[in-house]
């Protein structure tokens, strides 16, 4: 009936959005390698009752249109990828990322997924996995008499056997790059997929070509600035009761109508 | 009389169906698996002699909002919500097949998994049922197997597989029993691209901020209908003043 209550509706809904974001931010501020969302939000389509331009007489031109504009709409939520602090643990499986790159992981349905997060461990057969179990790529397998376990800057992963003071190299982690690591799926358990937005990965020896070197013993904290979200929890909580003040007054002019006419 | 009395009473009364179809939407928005109801309104023009310049409304629910609702974390294995598009299949009170996207499991005395509106729920053959088991579990691909009682913790067994669906949007309706059925009749195939998240629950789907800019909406209008039906009695008092005698 009134415009005006439309409008008002799709600026509660952006907003309860913006705060779902906020709040899965924060439920994540300790989650290793996690990277936080930012909601975008646009304007909606414009009504136009007169054209900017249009002819009034032969010789003038309105110098504005009458545009009414329909409410705001969300239309992104983008990951932003800064680096999160790093953090020392001194356990020999957990590995940071200093710079660029994804660790490649093997994901159940077959396909690789990419991840930040670096607290491997590993399993039953010795293998090199994440704590759901899913399989680091390419596959490294640590023998069951390894004494230690040493993982270098550049990925090489060696090992010392009982009665040989030399390394043994039983494989090597490489890193990955997107052109766009905003544009790859998040599917939960801390993995990405690759999806058209993000381009296809590039996959290299950490440290070379721009890539990160990797930083046994650390992890990769959270990258949430959790002052930041408590800040736009406040901006979103006035601008929801900004946007119900809206309806509410326009409740009342209805109202003022339907009883004084 | 002005028939416009007939009119205001019929878009007061039609407003009153949408407003109960509303607060219903409001009333079920903690229900896990609820589909909210859109309701149109039809104009219906009367024809007769002359031009049709009088039009009734008529409220009716062309459709449901088949957008998913939030998920809810719970815990509990028993818990199933569908990960994007499809539905469980479930058996109706009246024994016939129907779909669902609430998934609030819990075993019953007999063995059968049933929702908490009480339907069991389908596997490949009929309703699932379940031998005793110490401890049950669901997979994504709705798999589920159990510990049978008295076995150690190795033996897991698969005791079947929970009927997965996902037909098209524009096939579905919701019955009277708030189950989701395919308009021409037929039964959905299994779909095996659905996958089910175990420990969660899907949460209605209606919007709040639209449900009550609506309730705010159809007030207004019920009492815009009812100044037009004072209006009217206000016109035929002015004619009865007319033809008064004296």
């Amino acid at each position: 009936m009134a415009q005006a209550l439309w409008v008002g509706k799709t600026g509660l809904e952006a907003q309860q959005n913006r705060l779902s974001v906020i709040s899965n931010n924060l439920a994540n501020a300790s989650t290793t390698g996690f990277k936080r969302d930012r909601i975008l939000f646009e304007d909606l389509l414009y009504q136009n009752v007169k054209q900017a331009g249009g002819q009034t007489s032969q010789d003038t031109e309105l110098p504005s249109g009458l545009s009414l504009g329909t409410g705001v709409q969300t239309v992104a939520t983008q990951k932003l990828h800064q680096q999160g602090n790093v953090l020392q643990t001194q356990n020999p499986y957990d590995i940071a990322i200093q710079g660029f790159g994804f660790f490649q992981v093997m994901h159940p349905n077959g396909s690789i997924s990419y991840s930040r997060n670096g607290e491997f461990q590993i399993n039953g057969q010795g293998q090199i996995v994440t704590s759901s179990g899913y399989p680091v790529q390419p596959a490294i397998t640590v023998p069951p008499n390894a004494m230690s376990v040493s993982i270098g800057k550049d990925g090489t992963v060696s090992i010392t056997l009982p009665g040989q003071p030399e390394l043994n190299q039983i494989g090597q982690i490489q890193l990955a790059t997107f052109q766009n690591p905003s544009g790859l799926t998040p599917v939960g358990e801390n993995l990405f997929l690759e999806s058209a937005a993000s381009g296809a990965p590039q996959i290299g020896v950490p440290g070379t070509n721009g890539l990160g070197t990797l930083h046994q013993g650390s992890l990769e904290g959270s990258n949430v600035n959790v002052v930041e979200e408590l800040v736009s929890m406040i901006e979103t909580q006035r601008a929801y009761e900004m946007n119900s003040k809206a309806i509410a007054t326009m409740d009342q002019m209805l109202q003022y109508l339907n009883n004084n006419t | 009389m002005d028939r416009m009395l007939y009119i205001a009473m019929n878009g007061a009364k039609q407003n009153m169906l949408a407003q109960t179809a509303n607060t219903n939407n409001l009333a079920n928005v903690s229900t896990t698996g609820f589909r909210a109801d859109f309701a149109g309104f039809r104009s219906m023009p009367v024809f007769g002699l002359g031009h049709p310049t009088r039009a009734y409304a008529m409220a009716e629910r062309p459709g449901i909002d088949l957008n998913p609702g939030g998920l809810n974390t719970t815990g509990n294995p028993l818990d199933i919500a569908v990960d994007g598009d499809g539905y469980i299949a479930v058996q109706a009170k009246d024994g016939s097949e129907a779909f669902t996207r609430a998934g609030n499991l819990r075993l019953t005395s007999t063995g059968l998994l049933i929702n908490a509106s009480g339907v069991p729920v389908m596997g490949d053959a009929g309703p699932i049922s379940l031998p005793p088991a110490n401890a049950v579990e669901i997979a994504k691909d709705g798999t589920v197997s159990i510990i049978p009682q008295g076995q150690p913790a190795t033996d897991i067994q698969v005791v079947g597989r929970i009927k997965l669906v996902n037909p098209p949007a524009s096939e579905i309706y919701k019955g009277n029993d708030g189950l989701l059925r395919l308009k021409s009749g037929e039964i959905p195939v299994a779909n095996a691209n659905v996958n089910l998240v175990s420990g969660a629950l899907e949460m209605s789907n209606v919007n709040i901020a639209e449900a009550l800019v609506n309730m705010i909406n159809s007030a207004r209008e019920f009492e815009l209908h009812v100044k037009l039906m004072k209006t009217a009695d206000e016109h035929a008092e002015r004619e009865m003043q007319f033809v008064r005698l004296g």
